[in-house]
């Protein structure tokens, strides 16, 4: 906002001017309500203009507000609705309400279940996989659904680069797709793979897709064709995604007929859009945001399991595929030693319980709890609890002594650390203010500096740091996450390049990587992931700290029986799958969500013109009744 | 109109048409120090963003599974595997054929992006500019008339506390008290989705949508025309001319609202020019609030990814708005005060 100096009110001038004035006070009134009128008629003309651009026929809408709509919150962007060549996180997830896999994730903890495909079989060496397709599919255009549909999706993806924009890496290592039959889709493998091929890839009608000109370049946004149990209807950037159910899916029509995601770019302002019953759910709320939720009547809450996971990154020192060393780490965290003196010295019980008032799971290592089969369990032998005494006492062993000031120092260098946090992040001002001490006390400087996210994540892609606050999101199966923590995946000198998690590289966990990469026996695989996020545990490059959970609120008094992903414990929204709204339906009798009733607003319309128009007439009006001088 | 105030009248125009010919050099100076202006802005445009910190494909690759190959792919798309020089002479082609490249988030031209954000954000900061002008034009005048007085004392000192206080803070309290808990108006956006455009329960949904933002708006900017107002006529207040016009008969609102007021607008003028395009721009905060689908919500967001397509359009045109009506502001005031005219 501009300055204004309410002081200049009361210095004295004389101005000069020549009077009378009259004449000018008319031109002037009549200046000022032209530019208004202007104002007001360029903006009413104005406004079709800009919503008809991006809105659809809405005459044709059949999804109104009404009961058994659910509106959902969001402030998700979109960068359009193919899954080609989408990136952002609100399509993606929309596209699994909108197009079936060939293999889905379940419900239960995120295994391969039934998609398309009723059943598969792998052959001996791993690489052929044959997908048997459900009888009598149909797209929600009433066409058949075929073999053929997943053939072509998956070889445009092969074929380009523009249409393997967004999940070209899921079919990097396909060789050949072939379709012996209308139910029958033969996946062959350049090499072994335990990941199944047919999951995580939305499958699109070959017959509505073949025909655009440049499929990369659809934005597929209105009335879209697909398998899953709720299609497109109609959409307008910025303001509502409105959803219509499917009755062609093939589990059977969803029991809520339309979904609406409602634009609210304020986390706060959505809180109380739920209060106000204007939308049904809201999802990624601050744990204060969820504990003002609680108690409210017609609002249920739902702490679910989250797929990410928060970790302390320990620069073990940056190099690049060649083992060309960068960054600008601390060399005392190259040690071991003292990135394992670190996590003893870390309570991460309580900074859970003081940072996220303990709205998150107990971490181990970083494949979180709600992927159970993957996530090492808390009572896997070699996890460490906090135990300060321990880690002084490897210090001491490698060589740190405490100095003077209590800060440790070995060659005659400080063990003082620089730990950047995210300005914009408060939760990590709060996380410094108690790692500071602990680090202390075992005699570790945390130097703390605080900027915004932008620079940190560039400075950490080049290894420009010793300790930040890192994370990511997880898939239920295992490999992505994996594969980013092997030595082929350390980035180049400049932060281009493959994509690492810590920077970090360990041929022993590179060997069990390329194991559970191949191993088709699940036991197996999972002794190997586990053993796998071992060596990345006792090696420390990161620090696991927390899974939070994924904080919801929703009205019950509208809707109820949301599907849980994992069934338990887990949450509704951002899910690997469809759970969450297809197995929930409206409450019998439920009061309509109108949220604010129209004679309100009529009134507070007419209340708006009564003040603009008396303000107007009080300006205008030439003979004033009030003559106090 | 009596004759003594036609006479006067035509008194008053004349001197203005034999000393207007300074007019054209005048306005060739300020038509042309708007254009370096904006020249300025264009150049800044580019290199300001590309300075900022944050990589939009790296942002983009750390939330999905990503292969070398895709990042390389949408480092192209993109445009941002050319070289430096290379991307500002695209941009400068995109600024001069008015299409401001294509936003990376949208994946349609910011031209088309900004005109569709347009309207809305005019809707919202015209409508808090008319009422915030009016409002602080009529209470500037009758505190500066009633100077010290209770009526004084409490517009002036609400108006400054209103000033104040920060815009969200404002916005959020009035979403909680009249969205969240009274439930009398909606808690954000602009209108309610799938009604049909122009029908009667589009156009309610409308205004109940637009009160809170606009009584937000209005309550932080209205204070600046009424501190100016106040100022301007208090300093007419000790002027001859009041006496004269007293000495003539006339009553005491008619020597306030034909003598001194007039007199006191000159420099509100020049305030309110300059201050719509701040307007328009202030309004980010209060679209961010109330999920208003304007220009402030979109370079709000566009600053997350960073969309740096979409911020450099964003921020073209918000500069030129503001140069556009500092432009005006000095023609306007040059045509209102004839001692300008003169000099």
């Amino acid at each position: 906002m501009p300055d204004i100096d309410p002081r200049g009110a009361d210095t004295k001038a004389s101005s000069p001017v020549n009077f009378p004035q009259r004449p000018r006070l008319t031109r002037m009134a009549g200046a000022v309500l032209a530019a208004a009128a202007l104002t007001a008629s360029t903006s009413s003309f104005g406004l079709p203009a800009a919503a008809s651009t991006a809105s659809p026929s809405t005459s044709q809408a059949t999804v109104a507000a009404s009961d058994d709509v659910l509106r959902v919150a969001t402030s998700g962007y979109v960068d359009s609705f193919n899954p080609f060549t989408s990136y952002y996180s609100l399509p993606t997830g929309l596209f699994r309400y909108m197009y079936e896999n060939l293999v889905q994730y379940d419900q239960e903890k995120g295994e391969p279940t039934e998609g398309l495909a009723e059943k598969w079989e792998t052959s001996e060496d791993g690489k052929t996989w044959t997908f048997h397709l459900h009888k009598d599919l149909k797209w929600s255009d009433d066409e058949p659904l075929t073999s053929k549909d997943p053939a072509w999706t998956y070889t445009q993806m092969m074929k380009s680069a523009e249409m393997g924009a967004a999940n070209g890496n899921l079919v990097e290592n396909f060789d050949k797709v072939e379709t012996p039959d209308d139910q029958t889709l033969v996946i062959k493998l350049k090499t072994p793979q335990a990941a199944n091929p047919g999951i995580e890839i939305p499958v699109v009608p070959e017959h509505i897709w073949s025909k655009q000109k440049d499929p990369s370049k659809w934005a597929n946004d209105k009335a879209t064709v697909g398998s899953g149990p709720y299609q497109i209807e109609s959409y307008q950037a910025n303001q509502h995604i409105t959803l219509k159910a499917n009755p062609n899916f093939w589990r059977g029509a969803p029991k809520i007929n339309g979904i609406e995601y409602v634009y609210y770019t304020n986390p706060d302002a959505s809180v109380q859009a739920l209060r106000a019953s204007e939308v049904d759910l809201v999802a990624g709320l601050t744990p204060n945001q969820f504990k003002s939720l609680q108690g409210v009547e017609g609002v249920a809450t739902n702490p679910g399991k989250g797929k990410r996971f928060t970790s302390l990154a320990l620069n073990p020192g940056y190099a690049n595929a060649k083992n060309e060393a960068f960054g600008t780490g601390n060399a005392a965290l190259k040690d071991v030693e003292v990135r394992q003196a670190i996590r003893l010295g870390i309570d991460i019980d309580s900074l859970r319980k003081q940072v996220l008032q303990d709205q998150a799971s107990k971490a181990t290592s970083f494949i979180p709890d709600a992927w159970s089969d993957w996530h090492v369990p808390d009572d896997q032998p070699g996890l460490v609890s906090f135990n300060p005494d321990e880690a002084k006492k490897k210090l001491d062993e490698a060589g740190w002594k405490a100095g003077k000031d209590g800060i440790r120092e070995k060659d005659g260098k400080k063990l003082e650390l620089r730990f950047d946090i995210d300005s914009t992040d408060p939760d990590q001002q709060t996380m410094s203010d108690y790692l500071g001490p602990w680090m202390k006390d075992i005699g570790i400087k945390l130097d703390v500096k605080s900027s915004d996210s932008d620079t940190l994540s560039t400075r950490t892609a080049k290894g420009d740091y010793d300790v930040v606050v890192s994370g990511w999101g997880t898939s239920p199966d295992p490999d992505y996450q994996l594969s980013i923590n092997t030595c082929a995946s350390r980035p180049n000198a400049d932060g281009t390049g493959p994509t690492t998690q810590d920077g970090w590289c360990n041929p022993e966990f590179d060997k069990l990587y390329k194991q559970q990469h191949a191993e088709l026996d699940k036991g197996k695989r999972q002794e190997l992931v586990r053993k796998a996020q071992m060596i990345h545990y006792n090696d420390a490059p990161s620090i696991t700290l927390w899974y939070a959970k994924n904080l919801e609120g929703y009205r019950s008094d509208r809707f109820e029986d949301f599907g849980l992903q994992p069934s338990d414990g887990g949450s509704i929204t951002n899910q690997s799958g469809y759970w969450g709204f297809f197995e929930a339906k409206p409450v019998s009798g439920a009061k309509s969500g109108g949220g604010v009733p129209t004679g309100v607003w009529v009134g507070g319309g007419i209340v708006v013109l009564l003040i603009i128009g008396g303000v107007v007439f009080a300006v205008l009006r030439r003979k004033s009744a009030d003559d106090r001088a | 109109m009596t004759a003594l105030e036609t006479q006067v009248d035509s008194a008053a125009e004349a001197p203005a048409g034999r000393l207007g010919g300074g007019f054209l050099p005048y306005l060739a100076g300020k038509v042309g120090g708007a254009l370096i202006s904006l020249g300025m802005v264009i150049l800044l445009g580019f290199f300001a963003f590309r300075l900022l910190p944050g990589d939009p494909v790296a942002k983009i690759a750390r939330e999905r599974p990503m292969s070398a190959d895709q990042i390389a792919q949408l480092r192209h798309e993109y445009g941002l595997d050319k070289p430096f020089l290379a991307q500002f002479w695209d941009y400068i082609v995109n600024v001069f054929t008015g299409n401001f490249g294509t936003s990376y988030v949208y994946k349609m031209p910011v031209s088309d992006l900004i005109a569709q954000y347009f309207w809305p954000t005019i809707l919202l900061t015209g409508t808090s500019a008319v009422l915030a002008i009016v409002l602080g034009l009529w209470l500037g005048q009758k505190s500066a008339w009633a100077r010290g007085s209770w009526f004084d004392k409490i517009a002036s000192g609400s108006s400054l506390v209103l000033w104040s206080v920060p815009t969200f803070w404002l916005a959020l309290l009035l979403l909680m008290l009249f969205g969240g808990i009274l439930h009398w108006f909606p808690t954000g956006g602009m209108v309610t989705a799938n009604l049909a455009p122009w029908s009667g329960a589009w156009l309610i949904s409308i205004v109940a949508h637009l009160v809170l933002p606009v009584i937000t708006l209005t309550a932080v900017v209205y204070a600046q025309y009424l501190m100016v107002m106040r100022a301007s006529l208090l300093e007419e207040m000790s002027a001859d001319y009041l006496t004269t016009a007293r000495a003539k008969g006339l009553t005491e609102d008619e020597v306030r609202t034909k003598h001194a007021v007039p007199n006191a607008l000159l420099p509100t003028v020049t305030i309110v020019f300059m201050h719509i395009g701040g307007l328009i721009a202030g309004a980010v905060t209060v679209e961010a609030v109330f999920s208003w689908p304007g220009l402030g919500k979109l370079t709000f967001e566009a600053i997350h990814g960073p969309d740096l397509p979409l911020l450099q359009g964003t921020f073209v045109v918000f500069s030129a708005i503001i140069i556009v009506m500092n432009l005006i502001a000095d023609l306007v005031y040059r045509q209102l005060d004839p001692r300008i005219r003169r000099a």
